[in-house]
């Protein structure tokens, strides 16, 4: 009896542990047991009605990846050959298997991005924008790491001054403060991300505590 | 009161050097976005002008131009019809960056045919 209830406290802890705080090399253990170092970015999927999203996103996602040591393809000639294999639109092979993907442009790994949310209101000039990231394996069609990222925009009128009114100022046309909220989404994102093969960083960081899967912003200035 | 500008300007000199970054992709968000949104020869011409930027300045910790750049820039110079500097720098991605090789091999040998 009392060795049941021993087992049974054991699978309680355990059980509780995982809503604990994972490392790295826990959390992204399939990055660092495949050694992932070039990514095959695809157009984003786009939930929303707002159509100039897909493209406004998708500019936006090379340069934080590779900043972070990864080999990134060519936005430009990707997006090109992607529509001639009638791949544009990733939402058709979400679900399937990557390996064909990586045969095609030898990559490791390709990341899909799910616009939930991109709504701006004009008359509160307030910007929302959730987006989901799945990063998957082509070898293995594991996913190697996963977000969804909720940033909110809300400029306080009353607080124009100093550095913050400064900041908001820079943010100034509506377009560009929609590109700057995707970055900032962006960059909370890929922040968590591994250091990539071409970092100086790079397999120093498995030990650090990886970021919640979730997260939610509110940018107030 | 010349004390006082001086400081700011200390500040100001100071907060602008921010960590240096992997790689310089100064300017190329903005231009890259507009290049896919209108595809005129404006915005053509303005993105070219960013890769050049980006593979003379590489003022960064890998010295080196971002990846892609070469590639892209190899890619819509032999669509604008300057094939042969067009390959050259196709080229160089694959040695600068082995990881795209299987897949810019491929572009090649669609140019060749």
């Amino acid at each position: 009896m009392r060795k049941l209830l021993l087992i049974l406290l054991i699978v309680l802890i355990t059980g509780c542990s995982q809503n604990q705080k994972l490392i790295k090399s826990k959390a992204y253990k399939g990055i660092y047991d495949e050694k992932t170092s070039s990514i095959l970015i695809l157009p984003p999927i786009n939930k929303t009605t707002n159509v100039e999203a897909k493209e406004t996103f998708y500019s936006s996602l090379v340069v934080p990846i590779t900043q972070k040591g990864y080999y990134v393809f060519p936005s430009l000639l990707t997006l090109d050959i992607l529509k001639e294999e009638s791949a544009y639109d990733a939402e058709m092979f979400i679900d399937n298997s990557m390996k064909n993907v990586g045969d095609l442009f030898g990559c490791d790994a390709v990341l899909f991005t799910i616009i939930h949310d991109w709504t701006k209101s004009t008359l509160a000039s307030y910007i929302t924008v959730k987006i989901e990231y799945i990063l998957k394996s082509t070898k293995t069609d594991e996913v190697l790491f996963h977000r969804i990222g909720k940033i909110t925009y809300a400029p306080q009128n009353n607080s124009s001054g100093g550095l913050a009114g400064a900041l908001s100022n820079m943010i100034s046309t509506a377009l560009t403060k929609e590109i700057e909220i995707g970055r900032a989404c962006n960059n909370y994102t890929f922040k968590d991300l591994p250091e990539g093969k071409n970092s100086p960083k790079f397999n120093s960081d498995m030990d650090l505590f990886a970021a919640p899967k979730e997260f939610s912003v509110r940018l107030n200035k | 009161m010349k004390k006082y500008l001086l400081l700011i300007a200390i500040i100001i000199v100071i907060s602008s050097c921010s960590t240096p970054k992997l790689y310089n992709w100064k300017g190329y968000d903005t231009a890259v976005y507009s290049y896919i949104k209108k595809s005129d020869d404006e915005s053509l011409e303005d993105l070219l002008k960013i890769y050049d930027k980006l593979i003379e300045n590489t003022s960064s910790i890998s010295n080196t131009p971002p990846p892609g750049v070469l590639a892209d820039y190899g890619y819509l110079l032999v669509k604008k019809g300057e094939v042969e500097k067009g390959k050259e720098l196709l080229k160089k991605e694959t040695i600068l960056y082995p990881g795209s090789k299987k897949f810019i091999d491929r572009i090649l040998k669609q140019l060749e045919k």
